[in-house]
């Protein structure tokens, strides 16, 4: 099968520092796949890259057939592809729904004229993304009449469902998840999990996540990349990557990365 | 642990060193730059000899650039340590230096009054220009620390646009309170510089021959003086920000804040003590500005306030260095600006512009590259 | 009404309920408009006026009687005191003109969150527009200024003033693209500096383009720009009689046109404020709002950053364009002094003061300025002059009003006003006297400055954040 994103020899380096050395990724349609590896190893660098925040100093990304590398973020996203962030990046002084209804930018078809004329098709775009943003709303799991709080005012737990929403506002068919059951209890982290399933099998979104809960990584991930200084050390299944001697010395060699210990005992 | 001792000789020495080599390579440059322009463009005026008239006003131009530059360098060092440590524009440090250029030129009036101004040249009369000079220094830095204290420092943590906008208000607000001070006593809104100290005489360098012609090369006193006041203020505080205790903690505290912070910094000290530095190399520029300009008066702050601003961009901003060299590129650029672009445009551009070509530099450096010329890449943080 | 929303209410709302707050209301607006046909120059006076329309936008009533009374007020009764003096008018074409002005700033500074300190360039492009195509300017582009005779023939007939409206809406927002496009990439503070540098710049070329082509004259400015005609109808005699017999002395063309220029502004204003509000309850709107909360979510969520920040820039431009036009038609004449960097705080001062984002605020704060500017100043500085005149002594102090220096005038004491205003609104209100609901959130529930130990803790140990 074609890979939907396909990195190749991707390289980002921040003055000397080199956050993402020549690494190869490839996600295929219909995953869920994930990228470990212990804390500054440059996942979120990764992310960053591949949605365009930064721009790779070297390399290819191939995303649904088309090179993406030094497309504007923007593009990105209209392209198919939206993400959350690893510290929560809501708007915080808009209602939940506004930000989910800012998620479905790309996807409003409404035009500045249409907007100062309040044109039927205006209205109707508006009415059709507000149902959408409600439907999403609901789909992750948050309680209904949620909509006109302030995002900022929300729990974290519930500021981690809306980022999801916000992001499927957007329509993608690849969804990057950075660290999205961070600071969950293990209940919310239960639910979370289930969401994700959700998500491919009945969305049909590619799911790629960043987690260091092993549990979070061993029970859902089809697929699996570790990441370590920036290189890719390991890839494939969980049980693959569990017993690879490389990434247990990457999270062994350095002082304990979270708390949930090796990864050989998690899960 | 013990750090290195610092030498002080060579603390002092090098960026001098530095300077001094930069302003002759920046003065060739740019020198080389007109004198070829006026060359290829000779054969556009039969009304006098381009090329001549270029020569012959060169050695000026590049006099009062010099002696512009390092105005601009002065106040931009004001400008580059707060943003260095706050990350803030501090828009009303044009005002400060005003503030400065009055208090000098009252403390000279007053010794006027009291008939203690010599004439002619002598000890006493760089005394009191020292004196002027340290009067300004006292009243903008105390003038800057109460501003921050006041109007900044409550704001801080809130978003970057309200200290921005208080530090307008602060700009504005402090023309006004001088010009309501200078009107009420003393019925004129703007001041004088006194004349006094033989100054304004000129010391005749060399001569040269030129075809029949011959270019006496000469020095006002005045741009003497502000550009030894220039290099002692720019020499000293390099020294204090690279050789001392204090200049440490200001340098820690503008790598981060934070653990600056945790380090056991007073934090809130070394900002107001960031100001009050600031705010005195302002105030030494406004009464070298109101010497070299013979005038003080309350709107004299904006135009020198963004120029410096824009030297402090062009040369990287929060880099002390930077501000010097930024300082002399502008002074330079706006003084060849002012003088050739007359008489090579045939009067269709006059001086007027010269205000703007700062601007235009400072939108261009911003948009190619918004780190200055000496800064590194900068990545935004996502 | 329930009980909710009747404690979110102001004690003066409470008074100004139901029916009895009805007739209160009306009672004032009576009482200010007999006030005005009594005494038609007080300052008091106006002030009840602007006073009265401030309670009925804040009177808690009905949305049609708000949209009754405000109507009548602005369209009949304050027209009608126009009778009585002429200034009423100026006053009202002056708020209603800056009102645009700073509507369209808002847009920049307080729906997209972009600090425009050059603004007033926008607004000197649409009025020398004007000022070069409705004046006699266009004969005399190889004259040096004041080397020439002004003589009667325009290029254009007076009517194309109503084209150059829609020029000077294209031409601002045209601008707008112009200075944005290289500069919205960046940051705050340096965009704030860059577009100061740019209101300098268009000033000082307003300045200088007397040569090589005399485009603007100079410094000292174009005149005599045209007004747009006026019916024949107004000004028929009959009908000039008619309105003199009401105002009880001559009425003329000077009047008329002081009618139509209120009328056109408020016009203006009407549509600038329909306008803001459509847009910002829009895709466009909130677009606005997120890269100004937060860019790298924005245009992570799809959201175009350059075209979004052009488009609020261009439609706040557009605004001040069209101002620009009316204003150099009321005015006959543009000169490089009306576009000073003053009149660009001035404006930023009436955002701010309004409250950023809130356009009602913003209206408000165009008022308060306006008035204080050209109306509350100058009358201070008027009686000051008239004191000093007398032989009266300042009280408590006992010195003679005479020897007030007359360096000590209050109308040139703006920029302190100015500044104060801005200092103290920064300090104790920055979302402003009536806030945009979204500001008031923003600035004041959050602490501003959380201890640092805490802050520290937030960012390694998220955990603290959980619910239970
Ligand atoms: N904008 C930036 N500028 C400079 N260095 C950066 C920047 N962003 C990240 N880095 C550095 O790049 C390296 C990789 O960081 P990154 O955030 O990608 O790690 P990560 O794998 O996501 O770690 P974590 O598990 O803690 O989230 C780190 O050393 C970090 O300090
Ligand atoms: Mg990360």
């Amino acid at each position: 099968m074609r890979p939907l994103l396909e990195l190749r020899n991707v390289t980002k380096c921040f003055g000397g520092l080199v956050a993402v050395n020549n690494v190869d990724l490839q996600i295929e349609p219909g995953r869920i796949a994930s990228v470990i590896g212990p804390n500054g190893a440059g996942k979120t660098t990764i992310f960053n890259t591949i949605t365009g925040i930064y721009r790779p100093d070297a390399g290819t990304i191939r995303f649904d057939g088309q090179n993406i590398a030094g497309k504007r973020p923007d593009q990105i996203t209209a392209a198919g592809m939206c993400r959350t962030f690893q510290n929560i990046r809501l708007f915080h002084n808009m209602t939940v729904l506004e930000n989910v209804l800012v998620g479905a930018h790309t996807q409003t078809p409404s035009t500045l004229w249409g907007a100062m004329l309040r044109t039927r098709s205006f209205q109707r775009a508006e009415e059709k993304a507000r149902q959408e943003a409600i439907r999403l709303l609901r789909y992750v799991g948050l309680p209904a009449g949620l909509g006109d709080q302030l995002a900022k005012n929300l729990p974290y737990g519930q500021q981690r469902r809306i980022e999801i929403a916000r992001a499927l506002a957007a329509n993608p068919k690849l969804i990057l998840l950075d660290e999205p059951t961070a600071g969950m209890n293990p209940q919310e982290t239960e639910a979370a999990i289930r969401l994700f399933r959700r998500l491919r099998d009945e969305l049909g979104v590619t799911v790629v996540l960043i987690e260091h809960d092993m549990k979070v990584v061993m029970g859902i991930s089809e697929y699996v990349t570790v990441i370590d200084y920036g290189q890719k050390i390991a890839e494939g299944t969980t049980a693959e990557v569990r017993k690879n001697q490389r990434v247990i010395e990457a999270y062994l060699g350095r002082s304990a990365p979270s708390e949930q210990g090796p990864v050989g005992e998690g899960s | 642990m013990r750090l290195h001792r610092p030498n002080l000789l060579l603390e002092v020495l090098r960026p001098l060193g530095q300077l001094l080599v930069f302003i002759l390579g920046a003065s060739a440059a740019i020198s080389a730059i007109t004198v070829l322009t006026a060359f290829l463009i000779r054969g556009t005026r039969t009304d006098m000899d381009l090329l001549q008239i270029t020569l012959i006003l060169l050695p000026q131009v590049l006099i009062d650039g010099i002696v512009l530059g390092f105005m601009y360098a002065t106040i931009a060092l004001g400008y580059t340590m707060v943003y260095g440590v706050l990350e803030f524009i501090n828009f009303a440090h044009g005002e400060f230096f005003m503030f400065g250029a009055f208090a000098g030129v009252e403390f000279l009036v007053w010794m006027q009054g009291q008939g203690w101004l010599p004439d002619g040249q002598g000890w006493l009369a760089y005394l009191l220009l020292a004196g002027a000079v340290g009067v300004g220094m006292l009243i903008s830095g105390s003038i800057s620390v109460s501003t921050e204290r006041i109007a900044y420092r409550p704001l801080r943590g809130a978003p970057r646009l309200v200290p921005l906008i208080s530090a307008i208000g602060v700009s504005f607000l402090l023309q006004d309170v001088m010009r309501f001070y200078q009107s009420t006593a003393n019925g004129a809104f703007y001041r004088t510089f006194p004349t006094f100290g033989g100054f304004s005489e000129r010391i005749t360098l060399f001569a040269l021959p030129l075809d029949d012609r011959e270019i006496t090369i000469a020095i006002q006193m005045t741009s003497i003086v502000i550009i030894v006041v220039g290099s002692v203020m720019l020499v000293g505080l390099n020294y204090l920000v690279n050789a001392t205790r204090l200049g440490r903690a200001i340098r820690s505290v503008a790598q981060d804040r934070n653990t600056a912070y945790l380090m056991g910094v007073d934090v809130n000290r070394i900002i107001a003590v960031t100001f009050l530095i600031g705010g005195a190399l302002g105030g030494a520029a406004g009464v070298l500005w109101s010497f070299r300009f013979t005038r003080a008066d309350p709107y004299m702050g904006f135009f020198p306030g963004l120029k410096a601003f824009t030297a402090a961009v062009l040369g990287g901003i929060g880099s002390i260095v930077g501000a010097m060299l930024g300082g002399m590129v502008l002074g330079l650029l706006e003084s060849f600006a002012a003088a050739y672009l007359t008489i090579f445009t045939r009067g269709a551009f006059g001086a007027e512009y010269k205000d703007i070509f700062a601007f235009a530099i400072l939108i261009l450096i911003l948009i190619f590259r918004p780190s200055g010329l000496l800064g590194g890449k900068t990545t935004q943080k996502a | 009404m329930s009980v909710a929303r009747h404690s979110q209410l102001s004690p003066l709302q409470r008074l100004l309920q139901g029916t009895p707050g009805l007739w209160i209301v009306l009672a004032v607006a009576a009482g200010a408009s007999y006030g005005f046909v009594q005494s038609p120059r007080s300052l008091p006076v106006r002030l009840l006026l602007i006073f009265s329309l401030l309670l009925i936008y804040f009177m808690p009533q009905k949305g049609w009687i708000k949209l009754l009374y405000g109507g009548g007020m602005l369209l009949i009764v304050l027209p009608y005191l126009g009778l009585f003096n002429p200034f009423l008018m100026e006053l009202g074409f002056q708020i209603a003109a800056f009102a645009t002005l700073a509507i369209g700033l808002n847009i920049v500074v307080g729906f997209a969150g972009l600090l425009d300190l050059g603004y007033v360039a926008f607004f000197a492009v649409g009025a020398y527009l004007w000022a070069f195509f409705g004046s006699q300017q266009l004969w005399h582009t190889d004259e040096a200024p004041g080397t020439f005779t002004i003589f009667a023939t325009f290029p254009f007939p007076a009517w194309w003033f109503w084209i150059f409206l829609g020029v000077g809406v294209v031409g601002a927002a045209f601008t707008g693209v112009l200075l944005g496009f290289p500069v919205l990439r960046l940051r705050g503070d340096y965009l704030a500096i860059v577009t100061l540098g740019f209101g300098e710049v268009i000033r000082v070329m307003a300045n200088n383009l007397d040569k090589p082509i005399n485009l603007t004259n100079g410094p000292q400015g174009i005149t005599p720009i045209q007004r747009p005609p006026i019916p024949s109808f107004f000004t028929s005699p009959e009908f000039l009689e008619q309105l003199g017999q009401l105002a009880g002395r001559p009425v003329g063309l000077n009047d008329l046109y002081g009618f139509f220029f209120y009328f056109m502004a408020v016009a203006i204003l009407v549509l600038a404020i329909f306008l803001a509000l459509r847009l910002d309850n829009s895709k466009l709107g909130r677009a606005w709002t997120a890269i100004r909360e937060d860019d790298v979510a924005a245009v992570a969520m799809g959201v175009p950053l350059r075209r979004t920040k052009l488009a609020a820039f261009a439609i706040g431009a557009s605004f001040s364009g069209a101002m620009g036009v009316l204003y150099a038609a009321n005015r006959t004449f543009v000169s490089p002094e009306t576009f000073s960097l003053t009149v660009s705080i001035s404006i930023l001062v009436m955002v701010i003061l309004g409250g950023l984002g809130s356009i009602a605020g913003v209206v408000l704060g165009a008022a308060i300025v306006t008035m204080l500017n050209i109306d509350i100043l100058q009358t201070l500085s008027l009686q000051l002059s008239s004191l000093r005149q007398g032989s009266g002594t300042i009280p408590l102090l006992g010195i003679p009003w005479a020897s007030l220096p007359t360096q000590l005038d209050p109308a040139r004491y703006q920029r302190l006003f100015f500044g104060l205003l801005l200092i103290v609104m920064m300090i104790f209100r920055p979302e402003g006297i009536i806030p945009s609901q979204r500001r008031r959130l923003e600035l004041h529930e959050e602490p501003a400055q959380e201890p640092l130990a805490a802050q520290l803790e937030g960012e390694l140990e998220p955990d603290h954040k959980l619910e239970s």
